[in-house]
């Protein structure tokens, strides 16, 4: 009996605690939401390796160091060309081996420090000397020195004439940072968030590796107006946890990235809209040109002849992409469909069986091709089964399906791999970003051994055109070049997608090529 | 008592001592085991995107082409130094990443043994009690269910019901965006955390977001205890010490309750310790499900980014952890049951 009246009493006592925790925990719980009411909640898988920009390569760090930092020359959205930022403009010499910039007066970094063409050296400087593992100093490899002029004048020296330069000062190499805070020869904390200023539209306040970035708006922007209080990015490691939190309202936004069957199923789910605009990711299947059987050119017009773009963009992409008929995407500036005109945008059997013939290749011609099932997504092994597929029901092909994980078989490549998957994600959305990492024979990075005197002199002439109708005509020659060698056969070019639930708007606006979220002009509702 | 004393003395001295060696293999294994897989942490992160030279320029800059006796004689100065050294992927130092993912982990398994306990508990002795009724089918079956169940599997299925079908619950993270941007870190277990604070907002909210994970690991942890609780009431009913009891005239209750079931509870205490690994196993699993940011979230990732010093440290801590907590378990057995010898 004493007992029973004890667990009683303690039964009564834990449930009045319980409900005032209650009471209390909802009441307090509203506080901070009304508050954070116009703060952008976005999820995303990507990661971020550092926030100094010096030390980051990846785009999960450009997606956080693009609300922070400017450029001298920046994308404004639906521009395909690099447009004043921190500088007012860049013009070039006549050889193209010096860039000068004039940099705008009155910005301030968001700790208040003015920013001069000081600023300007200090970070393509240390770029080069810090010279971070994460590779990113290689989009400066042809920078000889800045010097400046003044306050407000700054001039790269180049090594060799590019005509792209002022889209490399579109790249994480070309974010701005404050000379006065930054170290010359090391890194910034990534948790060290007080140094970590720009003269971009928000302000880091908390960065929790691999858990949460948030961001609040930077009071010295010298930008217009930033249209929300804020965002706070959420990291996640499976896109299918990212979807439930969409679902739930946990997230108002999400993007980059989901299933292909994700985007579907999200597409019909009441209160979510999935938004696509144009992208610049593409896919291709890259042949070796120096091993049996893709050393025959024949072999590797007859793959060019069959690829089954439609079928994987429909069948297991869902549209969420489209089939791609040259290296260079559609709505590049230069972008022509030299695949489509050189064999057809559809597959041709009878062409690809003819030209096999007419080379005495013997059909069923056996290849191995090559994927990987851990760094293009899980569709990755539906898209090589419809290739498999369409090539074997030419039964011009004998097609044998390898794959390897993405630490063994990025190491590989074309040195073992006769045939072999790969995705491409620009540094800078341009056409030459598409040509010289495939084609150049000192720059080609798939060691697919792929090396034509007469490709390296287009892309020679097109790095040091004078004017860009020249340099769109050399993109031109290099893609239709490119079709006809087929070192390279590229299938499909992906969208630009966001998810939304209904009370954030603006994301149309920010959908193009040059692949940036502009949250800054975002509202939440 | 003096004899007992002084060979648990001498047992806690070996055991303590057999640790250093312990660390010592793990630490070598996993290296070993880490450089013999292919590729590394650079081409992980740039392969297919820069030409191999720069590969190999950055390769060589950060060590891992020189001979693997070189690397390894490097590491282990380092961590005998106590310098754990910097992850690749995201620039971390493992230390770091102990103290702040450790937290979220220490905080998963602490709710989960709980769980676990009151689960294990509670149908372990009502399936004992009342042996070979409902009761007992029911408990046992539930306890097998349980605990056969792959626990990302329970994950996904409590994340349906009671995320997306009912809305009751968040389905991952630790804390709601919000609550998480503004809570301060103190201790970085956003329980005690939002408790020192004083902010019963998140604190609600963080119980929010722990309940299923810690339901879903606790629950598979105590499927274990389901089985023992029940096998050692049963047992212990039998006891010549119960039927006295009864032949004393104490009512079944407190039989029971009183005297069976405290007793069947020393063996508890030791599995708590034996299943520490699959607890720790187990949390990897949950924590990747619910996309909460301990250390098993983080090595699933490093481990996909073959970042050798962050997969190094946290498998090294796991173990540590294990070998560790079975030891403080031989003592608090030594302790609490008096028959106990080393």
């Amino acid at each position: 009996m004493h007992l029973r009246i004890r667990v009683r009493y303690l039964v009564a006592l834990g449930a009045g605690v319980l409900a005032l925790a209650a009471v209390a925990a909802s009441a307090a719980l509203s506080a901070p939401q009304r508050s954070n009411a116009s703060t952008i909640l976005d999820g995303t898988t990507d990661t971020v390796t550092n926030v100094d920009p010096a030390g980051n390569y990846d785009y999960g760090s450009f997606t956080v160091d693009i609300l922070m930092y400017q450029h001298l020359l920046d994308f404004p959205a639906g521009s395909k060309v690099p447009s004043p930022s921190l500088a007012t403009g860049c013009t070039a010499n006549g050889a193209q081996t010096a860039w000068t910039c004039t940099l705008k007066q009155g910005v301030k970094f968001s700790n208040g420090d003015p920013f001069t063409s000081a600023d300007v050296k200090w970070s393509f400087d240390r770029v080069n000397t810090i010279k971070d593992p994460s590779g990113i100093y290689s989009l400066l490899s042809n920078l000889g020195s800045v010097t400046t002029s003044g306050d407000y004048s700054a001039t790269f020296h180049l090594k060799s004439p590019q005509s792209t330069w002022p889209f490399i000062l579109t790249t994480g190499a070309g974010f701005i940072v404050d000379h006065k805070v930054y170290p010359a020869d090391k890194l910034v904390a990534n948790t060290d968030v007080g140094s970590l200023v720009g003269t971009g539209p928000y302000k880091l306040t908390k960065f929790t590796p691999g858990q949460q970035a948030v961001f609040t708006p930077n009071s010295n922007y010298n930008g217009s107006a930033v249209k929300n209080g804020g965002v706070i990015i959420t990291y996640y490691s499976k896109s299918s946890t990212m979807k439930l939190a969409l679902q739930q309202g946990t997230i108002d936004m999400a993007f980059r990235d989901f299933t292909p069957t994700e985007y579907t199923a999200l597409g019909k789910t009441t209160g979510i809209r999935v938004y696509k605009g144009n992208g610049v990711v593409i896919r291709y299947l890259v042949l070796n040109v120096k091993r049996a059987p893709t050393n025959n050119p024949a072999v590797r017009q007859a793959l060019a002849y069959l690829m089954p773009r439609q079928d994987i963009a429909s069948r297991i992409y869902h549209n969420q992409v489209t089939p791609l008929y040259s290296m260079v995407p559609a709505g590049l500036p230069g972008h022509t469909n030299a695949f489509g005109e050189q064999y057809g945008m559809a597959p041709n059997t009878a062409k690809a069986k003819a030209l096999l013939q007419k080379a005495g290749v013997k059909t069923p011609v056996p290849i191995t091709l090559w994927w990987t099932p851990s760094h293009y997504g899980d569709a990755s092994a539906d898209e090589y089964t419809e290739i498999q597929r369409a090539l074997n029901a030419s039964k011009l092909f004998k097609v044998t399906l390898k794959s390897a994980e993405w630490t063994t078989y990025s190491k590989t490549l074309g040195t073992q791999y006769p045939a072999f998957q790969l995705g491409w994600f620009p540094d800078y959305p341009d056409a030459e970003d598409y040509l010289a990492p495939f084609y150049g024979t000192k720059s080609n990075f798939t060691s697919n051994g792929y090396s034509s005197a007469k490709m390296d002199a287009i892309l020679k002439n097109e790095a040091g055109a004078k004017t860009t109708a020249a340099r769109l005509g050399f993109v031109k020659q290099a893609q239709v070049l490119a079709a006809k060698d087929a070192p390279i056969i590229p299938y499909w070019q992906g969208a630009m997608l966001a998810v939304a639930r209904p009370n954030i708007a603006g994301i149309s606006s920010t959908l193009d090529p040059t692949y940036i979220m502009r949250f800054w002009e975002l509202t939440k509702s | 008592m003096g004899v007992q004393g002084s060979s648990l003395k001498r047992y806690a001295i070996t055991r303590l001592a057999l640790v250093i060696p312990m660390l010592f293999i793990l630490l070598t294994l996993v290296f070993v085991l880490m450089r013999v897989a292919p590729g590394n942490p650079v081409s992980a992160s740039l392969g297919g995107h820069v030409p191999p030279a720069v590969i190999k320029q950055i390769s060589h800059q950060l060590g891992y082409d020189k001979p693997l006796y070189t690397q390894y004689g490097h590491y282990m100065w380092d961590v005998v130094r106590g310098n754990f050294g910097t992850t690749i992927s995201d620039r971390r130092s493992v230390g770091s990443i102990i103290l702040v993912n450790g937290a979220a982990t220490l905080e998963l398994t602490f709710f989960a043994v709980i769980v676990a306990l009151v689960v294990g508990l509670v149908v372990g002795l009502l399936a004992g009690r009342y042996r070979d009724s409902p009761i007992d089918a029911g408990g046992r079956l539930f306890g097998i269910v349980v605990y056969a169940t792959p626990v990302f599997f329970l994950g996904l299925l409590a994340q349906l019901v009671f995320g997306v079908w009912l809305n009751w619950l968040p389905t991952s993270d630790q804390a709601s965006p919000i609550t998480q941007a503004l809570l301060k870190t103190h201790t970085n277990i956003f329980f005690v955390d939002a408790i020192i604070d004083g902010n019963w907002g998140a604190l609600w909210d963080v119980t929010k977001h722990l309940i299923l994970p810690a339901t879903t690991l606790g629950l598979v942890y105590g499927g274990v205890f389901i089985r023992l609780i029940r096998i050692n009431v049963i047992r212990t009913l039998k006891e010549d010490y119960i039927e006295a009891a009864r032949a004393r005239g104490i009512n079944e209750r407190s039989v029971v309750y009183r005297h069976a079931f405290k007793n069947a509870l020393v063996p508890v205490v030791t599995v708590i310790g034996l299943q520490l690994a699959l607890l720790l196993g187990g949390a990897i699993l949950t924590e990747t499900t619910f996309n909460w940011p301990g250390l098993g979230h983080e090595l699933y990732i490093y481990l996909q980014n073959r970042d050798y010093a962050a997969v190094q440290g946290i498998v090294v801590l796991f173990g540590l952890v294990v070998v560790l907590a079975s030891i403080v378990i031989d003592f608090v057995n030594a302790f609490i049951d008096p028959r106990v010898r080393y």
